[in-house]
């Protein structure tokens, strides 16, 4: 029970959707930053400036926070278990 | 991130260094805009009448009041970086000793761009005396109308809209009734 919603709040993915998480944030903050700064000076309102910064954060945090399958298509794969030796 | 606190750090940690970029983004383009509003201020009449301060209840002083009229049309001045204007009137002359004042008589706040359009006559909203008690050899003085724009994010920029183009000597002090 208690590992079911560490599991849920931890929200793992595996190493190739993790380089993937961090291509989307840096492209996705960065286009949001000069949309933001280009719809907000060619309509004088800085008003609509945060306003799409913030919709923008709302949308790639949906992408980005919960565990999408798409994360998770390159699962580690384990060594087989070393057969125990007897050592001496 | 692995995990979803790692994935909120790393995208907190992008998003504070594109949120500065924004912000000084917006601090520059405020360059662009070089508006430079003109009106008009003029003096209709200074009174110049003794009287007793509240703070210095013995001491004789003269007290100025000053009539004016201005026109200047400030909306140009509302960008989008613009929170708010100061605009003020300052009565700028040099007394006996000849030290140069500015005396800020009058000032309005002005939050909308609906509201940047200032027309109409005024009084000194503050009191205005001379230093030394007294206006008397005092040189005419000078009234210009001055605004501070104050911007969102970036530095604020003054800039002078009006001035009187003659300047206005004060009167003799009249005397009062008793």
């Amino acid at each position: 029970m208690l590992s079911t919603i560490q599991n849920l709040l931890e929200a793992r993915i595996d190493f190739e959707g993790q380089k993937l998480v961090e291509q989307i944030v840096r492209l996705w903050l960065i286009l949001a930053t000069v949309l933001a700064f280009a719809l907000g000076f060619g309509l004088q309102s800085l008003r609509i400036t945060f306003g799409t910064l913030g919709v923008s954060l709302i949308g790639l945090s949906l992408v980005i926070l919960p565990p999408w399958p798409m994360y998770n298509r390159h699962p580690v794969q384990w060594l087989p278990p070393v057969k125990e030796t007897k050592s001496e | 991130m692995h995990t979803l606190y790692a994935r909120v750090n790393n995208a907190s940690a992008m998003l504070s260094t594109c949120m500065m970029l924004l912000l000084a983004a917006i601090a520059l383009s405020s360059l662009v805009f070089t508006a430079d509003p003109k009106g008009a201020v003029t003096v209709s009449l200074v009174q110049v009448v003794p009287g007793n301060a509240r703070r210095y209840r013995n001491k004789d002083q003269d007290f100025a009041f000053v009539t004016f009229n201005v026109s200047a049309d400030l909306t140009p001045l509302f960008n989008w970086n613009t929170k708010q204007l100061f605009v003020y009137l300052a009565a700028e002359y040099t007394n006996k000793q000849g030290v140069s004042n500015e005396v800020v008589i009058w000032d309005r706040i002005v939050r909308r761009k609906e509201d940047a359009n200032i027309l109409g006559a005024g009084r000194n909203k503050y009191v205005f005396r001379e230093l030394s008690g007294s206006f008397r050899d005092v040189k005419p003085a000078h009234y210009s109308l001055k605004y501070n724009v104050m911007p969102y994010v970036g530095v604020l920029t003054y800039g002078e809209a009006a001035r009187t183009t003659e300047p206005v000597p004060f009167p003799e002090r009249q005397q009062l009734a008793k």
